[in-house]
């Protein structure tokens, strides 16, 4: 007896026939294995049912097209986008963000500016993993939405272009109402190494949010160039320690001789994760100085910090 | 010798209403990688027939209406 | 379905990919993508859409070697160190080099690594040394995305196929191998130019504290057929005495990804709060000193996050409850324990075969070539170590090119037909009883004989016990052994592998006589290192049917290491003054 040892071929004209069958599990059935198929000839048949009664159907499609890429599959899933059904419109949000092709974001860019949020952050996280320079003017539009996640979302789009132009608008954000979106912005000021941004990530470090102060601390430690790291210097003082452990990583980066002692009293803390790194930063910085401090943790009770101690003392030498 | 029939509880439970496995859905018994799941011939539902199950996951993550809960087996609990 | 059938189907193909989880599909795909004419066929005891140690995903890297943030010279000083030496580096360093093009291949593929506001990677900064850990906040889609991929290009996959044996001609060289569907009980002979095995970590070899057959650390279809197979097929096995043992969730049984928490600030501790481990990376040295701690009055040792900020512990939990293993967070749940109120309590996992996390594998080269030759082997079962997902995709993808060039030079090699008809008459057996013992309980004899016997400490006695006990179950498998359906079948056939496993983790670690590699292969009869003698492999075989180890050098250093670099690691480990 012979059998069949491989997966089976696509049958199209089947699965087509169930797509039109009454009963709404065969049809959901039809498009999931229709998405199993991986074959571009799919993809229309999958689009067929984004008007489907059952809004079952349609999540299936919504999540079925996340499996194909390109104009048709994009398309086919901003409708999907604008769908009535919550489910729906996140499943399709969830297969935008995974497409690759820059041809699919032509549909999205139509959406950010639609009136449903949700739709708009459906199109604008789908259009930040494409990168494409044109929907650089949509992102900086939906920098001013009146939803926090769409916001979010906007600054994303512009933060993954890293363009020059866009500094005046990231650095807006930095200012925004919601700690997330700031964050955002703050984060996205990485790529720049103008003196504006350099300047906004100094404001932000007096941030009224911890997370914040704390990406801003940890940015700012790659701006090594014209910088004066004595700035970062105030956040050793800071109620975080989440924000104490990037101020003393970035003044370690930064080589800030004048911040040694200042780092020395964080090996007093309790918390052994900012004595690891303030031990680190003390050996980078590689002053004198730092020796008594250093000597006092020999014998700390964390290995990692006496690890630590050890190659900040070799260092010294 | 012959073989005895030992109970046990399982850890796959599978919400018959919510199945559709009736309507040609096959999804957690081709996903599961020990193979432990099988269509009731009787109720046309998935089931899980061998407790072998490594709980994880495949089964209830990818049906398609949330019929299936994996529970850790008693053993782990 | 399940009732046996017989049945006997033979195809053939340029490259046999066996094992459809992490290196398989991107040994096909790139043995494709080299050649699209050639004829691949990617064999799955499962499904490729979920089969693995990866099934769900995974939560991060922790060996990737990005420029910028370490050097492949860096990591291979590295792992040759975390090796204690043993360890020929040409294939760690090839792995090294080639391993970031294989991260922005993925991320290609549509399986995202975490990014920064800039959509550069996120490397995540550990330790002075290196900085590996990339995480993976979307690792729940690397199955889906690598399935689409091979559909895309239209490798042949055959799900539910177990392989048994290897196909080998005259001059030793591969010809093939024999499957049984696990579903039928029918037979497919596949003959092709070269076989690429990728068949995981043999993690059904000890039994888990909590007894449950299924509840291991690694994925149970891991149950060791590619040690097994490649062990028949002539093929020399490396390190099998360096045993995989990782620290886990206590009971829960999976990986605490102490990694993971790590760039946030959270590790393992003991019950004293105190962070005890002095050891930088995964390794033997890291689980003694994580088995000492255990042992002594500060145990039992926990997964510390409830320092932290309640934001940073609930978004480490969160990925932790996600990916790799998501029904952690529902083990959790259910007994009221929050990362951010409390220490987790974790435990050491049950002794297994990986390369993945430690070094025993099927011996392989920096072409992922075993010593039969045609067969390659990759992921988890092969002998690069500390390999982890990110090597089992890149020597997959090396396997692949390797492969699919060697099949375009050769013919079908020829082999004795009448293997065939024996490996179906051996398969079968099972199901020729009517009476006898089910898988299920000789497997859990085999395992609770490892348990009691083989896990570090080794002692020599104990060991020279398990080998009289391993032998009177064969002689049970051989002669008692029953299947009633081709379910129960694949579980007969998984049994034979786990027994060959567990006689060669005895046989490998008696040769071996020093300690090495802290509790991997802690001999308490041998207590120390003897670089003079061991400083080398234990390549085990089979010689005219019989099991035998032999000594290897160790390829001379392509990177060299400088006694000093070694004291980088160690003057570090210093211990406190009491």
């Amino acid at each position: 007896m012979v059998f069949e040892p491989f997966e089976d071929e696509s049958d199209f004209e089947l699965l087509a026939d169930k797509l039109g069958e009454d009963d709404p599990a065969v049809r959901r059935v039809a498009v999931m294995d229709l998405a199993d198929t991986a074959d571009p000839e799919a993809i229309p048949l999958i689009a067929s049912t984004v008007k489907d009664e059952s809004p079952e159907v349609r999540l299936q499609a919504a999540i079925a097209l996340g499996e194909f890429d390109g104009l048709a599959t994009a398309t086919a899933l901003c409708l999907l986008l604008q769908d009535t059904d919550n489910r729906v419109i996140q499943a399709a949000t969830d297969s935008l963000s995974e497409l690759k092709d820059p041809a699919s974001a032509e549909p999205m860019l139509d959406l950010t500016s639609h009136d449903n949020a949700k739709v708009r952050e459906g199109a604008l996280l789908g259009l930040k993993q494409l990168r494409r320079p044109d929907a650089m003017a949509n992102g900086i539009e939906a920098m001013k939405d009146p939803v926090p996640a769409v916001r979010i979302q906007a600054v994303g789009v512009v933060g993954y272009l890293k363009a020059e132009e866009a500094l005046p608008a990231l650095i807006a954000s930095c200012k925004d109402a919601d700690p997330e979106v700031r964050r955002t912005a703050v984060g996205a000021l990485a790529f720049s190494r103008s003196s504006h941004a350099k300047d906004a990530l100094l404001v932000a470090l007096a941030d009224e949010h911890w997370a914040v102060r704390e990406i801003a601390a940890e940015v700012l430690g790659k701006h090594s160039e014209g910088l004066d790291g004595q700035k970062l210097m105030p956040l050793l003082d800071d109620p975080y320690w989440q924000v104490r452990v990037k101020a003393v990583r970035s003044l370690g980066k930064l080589r800030v001789v004048e911040a040694v002692d200042k780092i020395g009293s964080q090996l007093d803390e309790v918390t052994s994760n900012l004595r690891k790194e303030a031990a680190a930063a003390l050996g980078e910085i590689a002053e004198k100085s730092a020796l008594p401090y250093l000597e006092k943790l020999v014998d700390d009770p964390d290995p990692d910090v006496r690890k630590n101690v050890r190659w900040a003392l070799g260092r010294i030498g | 010798m012959p073989l005895a029939n030992t109970p046990t509880s399982v850890p796959v439970v599978v919400d018959d209403e919510k199945c559709i496995a009736d309507k040609g859905c096959t999804v957690c018994v081709d996903v599961c990688p020990l193979d432990v799941l099988r269509i009731s011939d009787l109720t046309g539902k998935a089931y899980m027939k061998y407790d072998e199950c490594w709980y994880c996951m495949p089964c209830e993550a990818d049906c398609p209406t949330d019929a299936v809960t994996v529970n850790i087996p008693y053993l782990l609990r | 379905m399940d009732d046996l059938r017989a049945g006997l189907n033979e195809v053939d193909c340029d490259v046999l990919v066996i094992g459809g989880g992490t290196a398989g599909p991107m040994a096909a795909y790139r043995a494709r993508k080299k050649n699209p004419n050639a004829k691949v066929i990617l064999l799955e005891k499962a499904n490729v859409k979920r089969s693995g140690a990866i099934s769900m995903g995974m939560d991060g890297l922790n060996n990737a070697v990005i420029p910028g943030h370490s050097t492949p010279e860096q990591y291979t000083k590295e792992i040759t160190i975390a090796n204690d030496g043993i360890c020929d580096q040409a294939a760690v360093y090839k792995y090294a080099q080639n391993c970031y093009s294989i991260i922005e291949e993925l991320d290609q593929f549509g399986i995202r690594f975490q990014k920064d506001e800039n959509g550069e990677y996120d490397v995540k900064k550990v330790h002075h040394i290196g900085t590996y850990v990339l995480p993976m906040p979307n690792g729940d889609t690397v199955k889906k995305a690598l399935y689409r991929q091979l559909r895309r290009a239209r490798v042949l996959i055959s799900n539910r196929y177990m392989a048994t044996r290897l196909l080998t001609g005259q001059s030793g060289r591969v010809a093939g191998t024999i499957a049984v569907n696990t579903r039928t009980g029918e037979f497919l002979v596949i003959r092709a130019k070269a076989v690429i095995m990728c068949m995981g970590a043999a993690g059904r070899l000890g039994l888990p504290t909590s007894g449950y057959l299924y509840g291991t650390y690694e994925n149970p279809t891991n149950s060791g057929e590619g040690y097994a197979m490649a062990y028949h097929a002539g093929a020399k096995l490396a390190n099998l005495e360096c045993f995989q043992i990782n620290p886990l969730i206590k009971d829960y049984n999976g990986p605490a990804c102490a990694y993971v928490a790590g760039p946030f600030g959270g590790y393992t501790a003991n019950s004293k709060n105190e962070r005890f481990i002095e050891c930088d990376y995964w390794s033997g040295q890291m689980m003694q000193e994580f088995y000492n701690e255990l042992q002594s009055g500060k145990g039992p040792v926990f997964l510390k996050l409830n320092h932290l900020h309640k934001d940073t512990a609930d978004h480490i939990e969160h990925i932790l409850h996600t990916v790799e293993r998501p029904t952690r967070g529902r083990f959790h749940e259910q007994r009221g324990t929050k990362y951010a109120d409390k220490m987790i309590e974790m435990h050491i996992s049950e002794i297994g075969f990986c390369s993945g996390h430690s070094a025993s594998g099927v011996y392989v080269d920096e072409f992922a070539r075993t010593t039969v030759p045609g067969l390659y082997a990759a992921g988890d079962m092969a002998s690069v170590p500390h390999n982890y997902m990110l090597g089992a995709f890149t020597n997959g993808a090396i396997a692949g090119e390797h492969a699919i060039d060697f099949a375009d030079e050769v013919d079908f090699e020829e082999f004795d037909e009448t293997a065939i008809s024996l490996e179906q008459e051996r398969v079968l057996a099972p199901t020729q009883r009517d009476d006898g013992l089910p898988p299920n309980q000789i497997e859990y004899k085999i395992r609770r004989l490892v348990n009691d016997y083989l896990q570090p400490p080794k002692v020599t006695a104990k060991y020279e016990l398990c080998q009289e006990r391993l032998a009177e179950v064969r002689e049970d498998m051989n002669t008692q052994m029953m299947a009633r359906d081709a379910h129960e079948l694949m579980r007969c056939m998984e049994v034979a592998s786990i027994l060959d496993c567990a006689d060669m983790a005895a046989f490998a670690s008696l040769y071996r006589t020093e300690s090495r590699w802290g509790l991997y292969h802690w001999r308490s009869d041998y207590p120390d290192s003897n670089d003079e003698d061991w400083k080398c492999h234990v390549l085990l075989s089979k010689q005219d049917d019989a099991m035998t180890c032999e000594k290897h050098p160790v390829a001379p250093y392509i990177i060299p290491i400088a006694e000093d670099e070694k004291d980088a690691y160690y003057k570090q480990r210093i211990t406190a003054q009491a």
